[in-house]
């Protein structure tokens, strides 16, 4: 321990700036890993609290696919009290402004339960407090609080935000509709209310159905079994006795499908999360070459005086250990600060609001900082392994004598090009392989299988630069130009790894920008050719749920002079195959007309999807298609308020807007088999003479303030949709600026290893006359060539993983099609940062470079 | 008797509702003016009037009685379904909007363990998970239905608590005509017109059919009691409670008989009762009755000291009765719901009806001893 402190914590404090880099690079290392996992895990778990909460002692709940259950339906299903309590519910996000009228911009997205308070008790609980003491009310005070039919209650804490109170009145809009409700109570944090930030309401079942127009329908029944029944048996009792149409399921359940949903995105973070670790492994190695480099001298002496090899080892994996210790440290709580921010792209990216709402970091947990260090430990261990073992081979006598820093061959090794080559057919057989359970595995070891390839190919492409570039070196940059040629020439085997793990990291960044410009590129080519329709109306604000247009509007709107169709969109979340999926409707035969899908198959789509008007047939989008393997011509079984019933796919389409899968259908047959209600969007086409800009302000006018729809022009449409994709995809851009930072700091770890082991060299360079600005640009040239390498390198992988991650893991993960894109602009701009980068990187080994003078050497070498 | 059927209200958990949202209705002149209100010139008619009266904002079936093993292990019951009208013209077209809700309350007394179980419903109509109908005594709430067809009665309720299955599944049989109470079945209960109700009763069903308390059933015979009474008025504020009793004497001789307390603890003079003997039925008013409390039990739970032994004397009509509690502990505490605390009972009589020493059984319903004052409760 003494000797651990007197050897390796005094140095480490001697160089304060190298420990401080590696700490800080360890610990975004751990904190991207950290964040990404707590960003996924509170996603679900966010879910999962609101979902505890809003299902409270519910054991079962029935259900109907995509619209609810007829109340006609419910009638029979008395028989549901065998088996314990039973509670009808509507469940509904709404939108919600705490002032009355809709003049306002405050409308929030708010959780409704209506509830039959008098069944409800037994399932949730409710604390009365209008702003006196809390206190348990009476089922009978709550109900007569709630049969007000424009009652609502809401939690204290949303009451404080907008300081309401007991009688004021807000405003509740639905769809097109205003509904004026009054403040009937407030709850205090229990139950329901104690999440969601306090967006939640509490109705009557009446006055929700009411005002949600949904009258003669009800989302679900909740059923809370007596002590003592076995839920298994009860399930499946109930299952058995449930008419076609209705299904029983435990509220659980629907965590699970979330989860099923949101795994292959969480999947994917979670392997980019990895890169980042990648590029910490190798700043390890490199601290800890560069600490056991300037000590050779030392370790020398240590063996001299009777320090075994082992002696050596456990002192610098010790170091390594201490490095490790303190980047995990930071990293944790670092990493909690990432998922913040990534929590809050992760849910823009995830289509579902409930989601998304619910998504809240949890506190950083013991489990959480143990992971870092479990992360973060082992693997500087790993990092520190090379140089620890090469630190250890060193004899007493070599050390003292001065012998050459590095004894590696300094020729190109056969295996170099052998492994690489095995590799890559590796790679060429994963992508061929199917995804398994969903999850892009094959995609990914493909990926790894490249990066490595590529890795242990990195000699073979020093040698080659070596080989073929020191004229030009010498021609263009003169004598420091040849003489950084040489210095790197003849540190190849150090360099190596260096350099891969930096080009590594690039090529991470230009697969992903390539992948995310292409995706940009296809999706501007299908808005552009599927975003036919003149205006689009939709409801002032989006809600995620019962956001209607009337048939007033759509009346009105239709009657314009100027309008020659208009097509609707429905759209209902149903489970197909256990996962959730979105079953739409439009006029096909306005679509047909106007519109223009992009087909997949068949060759002449639009005539299929004209046979699908009038029969049980449906056009699917792609992402359906490949993520439950239906092509065209087969037939799927999609749940129904009759029950499971079959319909053909006539046709399959590109949609880039649902990763879930979207089974589209005509309006006349959803209607047949799902109770229709209003649409939730029209698509209005115009004559061709028509202005847009001035139909809609006509239409706006024509509308008033007693109908907040919302009318959006095409141009502004597709505008909104780049907008949204943009910022979808900042977060990947983040990801990948860390990881170029984190190279920045590898590139000058790698120069100052090259520099420390070449003082003698550098110091006789001055002797023999170089000034020290030659001596400085000698090195600043080093490192540009190796900013140069590693990203040419980077490159041609970053080009290689872009296909895989385009024409594989993005079609297994998300079942779109993309057309391959490359940004020009882009990938310019990054590389013209990265070489400046790396330059400025070499600044600070230029300058110590530049400060050796043979007195410094000499005495070291006395 | 309207008293009944705010007694009744009370049992089953619901005064607290029912008072806050009367309060709130005859701020509403046009939602009172809505009920319809009890009048001497209705005629009751039956089968019609077994059925529901929606038009009235309250109405209730009420069965009670005293049932034998074979072995003669005695039990006592209740059962009665409630529609307290709540708003009569609902604006919310939704099939849920409340405009009546329904109330339900079975209680089950094994007396030789002395044991007392209770369970409760409190539904809105909603899909029809409760109702009654309106065209034959049809009365249901959850799975706990009545319904009679003739001289018929059928009772089926049944509840699942941690004591194990509480559970009735009777049949009740009359020959006899319903006893009409008050003038003709107009009860008039206070000084305003409308303050009273329409009411009749089966005195004596024979009962017949299996009960299960705790989870162990029985087949079971004896006698039950049925009232029907419908309404819209209310009680006056001033009351604090009431005693009441329906007994079945061995000579054939029913009786019914109540007294209202006041606040200061005195009876009420609107106390009254019917008596129906082999040679007719004779209408009691508060002069013929004297009700003597004598011995009192004090409840652990509430602390109310309740008289489970009365001493009833009719001298009008020769009838002296001591009338005592099966066993003690029948009180009821619906902490949960209201705070209303009461006791509700199976009793046995003895004493002489016209110089004959007579016995028999039947039930008492005290109210008004602990908890929340009812004049606070009903206004």
């Amino acid at each position: 321990m003494t000797l651990f402190r007197w050897f390796i914590a005094r140095s480490l404090r001697q160089q304060p700036l190298r420990s401080v880099a590696t700490v800080f690079s360890l610990a975004v290392g751990v904190a991207v890993v950290v964040a990404i996992q707590l960003a996924n895990a509170s996603s679900l778990r966010g879910f999962s609290t609101v979902m505890d909460a809003m299902a409270g002692r519910t054991s079962l709940e029935i259900t109907a696919p995509g619209v609810g259950i007829r109340e006609a339906r419910a009638t029979s299903l008395g028989w549901l009290r065998d088996y314990g309590r039973v509670s009808p519910v509507i469940d509904a996000d709404i939108l919600l402004a705490p002032v009355p009228g809709v003049a306002t911009e405050q409308f929030e997205v708010v959780r409704l339960l209506g509830v039959d308070i008098l069944s409800d008790r037994p399932f949730r609980d409710y604390q009365l407090v209008n702003g006196e003491t809390p206190r348990r009310v009476t089922t009978q005070e709550f109900l007569s609080l709630l049969t007000d039919p424009y009652a609502v209650v809401l939690t204290d804490q949303f009451a404080r935000r907008y300081k309401l109170a007991v009688n004021d009145p807000v405003t509740l809009l639905v769809g097109d509709r205003i509904v004026p409700l009054r403040v009937a109570g407030i709850l205090g944090e229990e139950g329901p209310a104690s999440v969601l930030d306090g967006n939640f309401a509490l109705m009557d079942i009446a006055a929700a159905q009411w005002a949600l127009n949904r009258l003669g329908q009800i989302d679900r029944i909740d059923v809370r079994l007596t002590d003592g029944i076995s839920i298994d048996q009860a399930e499946q009792e109930i299952a058995t006795r449930l008419p076609d149409g209705l299904g029983v399921r435990r509220p659980e359940r629907r965590g699970a499908e979330v989860e099923r949903m949101l795994r292959a995105f969480h999947f994917n973070l979670t392997a980019l999360s990895f890169i980042a670790l990648l590029v910490g492994l190798f700043l390890v190695y490199n601290t800890v070459s560069v600490s056991v480099i300037t000590r050779r001298h030392e370790i020398g002496l240590l063996r001299t005086v009777g320090a075994g090899r082992s002696t050596i080892v456990r002192l610098f994996l010790g170091e390594a250990t201490l490095l490790a210790v303190a980047g995990s440290a930071i990293g944790a709580p670092l990493g909690w600060l990432l998922a913040q921010g990534a929590v809050r792209l992760t849910s823009s990216t995830v289509s579902q609001f409930w989601v998304a709402s619910a998504a809240q970091v949890p506190p950083l947990s013991l489990e959480m900082v143990g992971f870092a260090f479990v992360v973060g430990v082992p693997l500087a261990i790993i990092g520190a392994f090379v140089p620890v073992r090469e630190a250890s081979r060193i004899t007493p006598m070599a050390a003292l004598r001065g012998d050459a820093a590095l004894e590696a061959r300094n020729r190109l090794s056969r295996r170099f090009l052998v492994v690489p080559v095995v590799l890559f057919v590796l790679a060429a057989w994963f992508v061929r392989q199917e995804p398994i359970d969903g999850l892009p595995i094959f995609g990914l070891l493909a990926s790894l299988a490249v990066v490595f390839g590529a890795a242990v190919l990195m000699p073979a492409v020093l040698f080659g630069f070596r080989r073929f570039c020191g004229g030009a070196m010498s021609r263009w940059l003169h004598v420091e130009g040849h003489m950084a040629h040489a210095n790197l020439g003849s540190a190849i085997p150090r360099l190596s790894i260096s350099v891969a793990a930096l080009a590594v990291s690039l090529a991470m960044m230009v697969a992903i920008a390539i992948m995310v410009g292409s995706f940009r590129e296809t999706v501007v080519y299908w808005v552009g050719q599927t975003l036919q329709a003149d205006l689009f109306v939709s409801s002032a604000r989006s809600s995620p749920q019962g956001s209607v247009i009337s048939s007033e509007t759509e009346t009105l709107i239709s009657n314009h002079p100027d309008v020659v169709a208009v097509d609707v969109f429905t759209t209902i979340d149903v489970n197909y195959a256990e996962t959730p999926i979105v079953i739409g409707a439009g006029r096909f035969e306005v679509l047909l007309d106007h519109g223009a899908l992009l087909f997949k198959a068949p060759d002449n789509g639009p005539a299929a999807m004209a046979t699908a008007v009038g029969v049980d047939a449906v056009v699917v989008s792609e992402a359906f298609s490949l993520k439950h393997r239906v092509a065209v011509g087969d037939t799927i079984v999609l749940p129904t308020p009759q029950g499971e019933t079959p319909f053909r796919v006539v046709a399959v389409y590109f949609d880039y807007s649902n990763d879930r899968g979207l089974v589209v259908m005509d309006v006349g047959t959803f209607a047949r088999h799902f109770e229709a209600g209003r649409p939730s969007g029209l698509m209005v086409y115009l004559a061709p003479e028509a202005n847009p800009d001035t139909v809609r302000n006509e239409l706006r006018d024509g509308l008033g303030n007693g109908r907040p729809v919302l009318i959006t022009t095409n141009a502004s449409l597709r505008r909104e949709v780049l907008q949204i994709f943009d910022s979808t995809f900042v977060i990947t851009y983040a990801l990948e600026v860390i990881a170029v930072a984190v190279s920045m700091f590898g590139v000058a770890a790698t120069l100052l290893t090259l520099v420390l082991e070449r003082r003698h060299e550098l110091a006789m360079l001055r002797l023999v006359g170089a000034e020290r600005g030659q001596v400085r640009r000698m090195i600043v040239i080093e490192a540009g060539i190796l900013g140069v390498l590693t990203h040419g390198v980077g490159l041609v992988v970053g080009f290689v993983l872009s296909l895989i991650l385009i024409y594989v893991i993005n079609v297994q993960s998300f079942g779109w099609t993309i057309q391959f894109h490359v940004p020009i602009v882009f990938l310019g701009q990054s590389t013209l940062a990265i070489l400046v980068a790396t330059a400025i990187a070499g600044l600070y080994p230029a300058r110590l470079a530049s400060r050796f003078s043979l007195r410094d050497v000499a005495g070291f070498q006395g | 008797m309207i008293q009944r059927v705010v007694s009744g209200i009370l049992l089953a958990g619901m005064s607290l509702l029912t008072a806050q949202i009367l309060t709130s209705a005859q701020t509403q002149e046009d939602a009172t003016q809505s009920w319809r209100l009890a009048s001497p010139t209705y005629d009751l008619s039956f089968p019609r009037d077994h059925a529901a009266h929606p038009d009235y904002r309250i109405e209730w079936w009420y069965y009670t009685g005293n049932l034998f093993t074979r072995e003669g292990r005695r039990f006592g019951y209740q059962l009665t379904f409630f529609r307290v009208g709540v708003d009569p013209n609902p604006v919310n077209p939704s099939q849920w909007t409340v405009r009546d809700l329904h109330l339900a309350h079975l209680a089950i007394t094994d007396i030789d363990r002395g044991l007392h179980r209770v369970a409760e419903r409190l539904n809105r109509t909603g899909v029809g998970w409760a109702g009654a109908s309106t065209d034959s005594l049809d009365v249901w709430n959850e799975d706990w239905r009545a319904t009679a067809s003739e001289r018929t009665h059928r009772l089926q309720a049944m509840d699942a608590n941690q004591t194990g299955r509480l559970r009735l599944d009777l049949r009740l049989d009359s020959d006899a005509a319903p006893v009409l109470h008050g003038d003709q079945g107009f009860s008039q209960k206070g000084e305003d017109v409308g303050n009273a109700s329409h009411y009749y009763s089966f005195t004596r069903l024979a009962t017949r059919g299996r009960l299960e308390v705790d989870g162990e059933a029985f087949d079971v015979t004896g006698t039950s009691w049925m009232d029907h009474e419908f309404g819209s008025s209310f009680l006056e504020a001033d009351q604090a409670g009431w005693d009441w009793f329906s007994i079945q004497l061995n000579d054939g001789t029913d009786l019914m008989v109540y007294t209202l307390r006041d606040l200061d603890g005195r009876a009420d003079i609107r106390s009254s009762g019917t008596v129906v003997t082999s040679e007719g039925i004779t209408h009691l008013k508060s002069d013929d009755v004297r009700l003597l409390p004598r011995r009192r039990w004090i409840s652990s739970v509430s602390g109310a000291a309740y008289p489970v032994v009365w001493r009833i004397d009719i001298p009008s009509l020769g009838l002296q009765l001591d009338v005592s509690a099966a066993i003690d502990a029948q009180e009821l505490v619906t902490v949960q719901s209201t705070g209303v605390t009461y006791w509700e009972g199976a009793v046995d009589a003895m004493g002489t009806h016209d110089g004959v020493s007579v016995s028999g059984e039947g039930y008492l319903e005290m109210t008004g001893y602990a908890g929340v004052p009812m004049s606070s409760v009903l206004r």
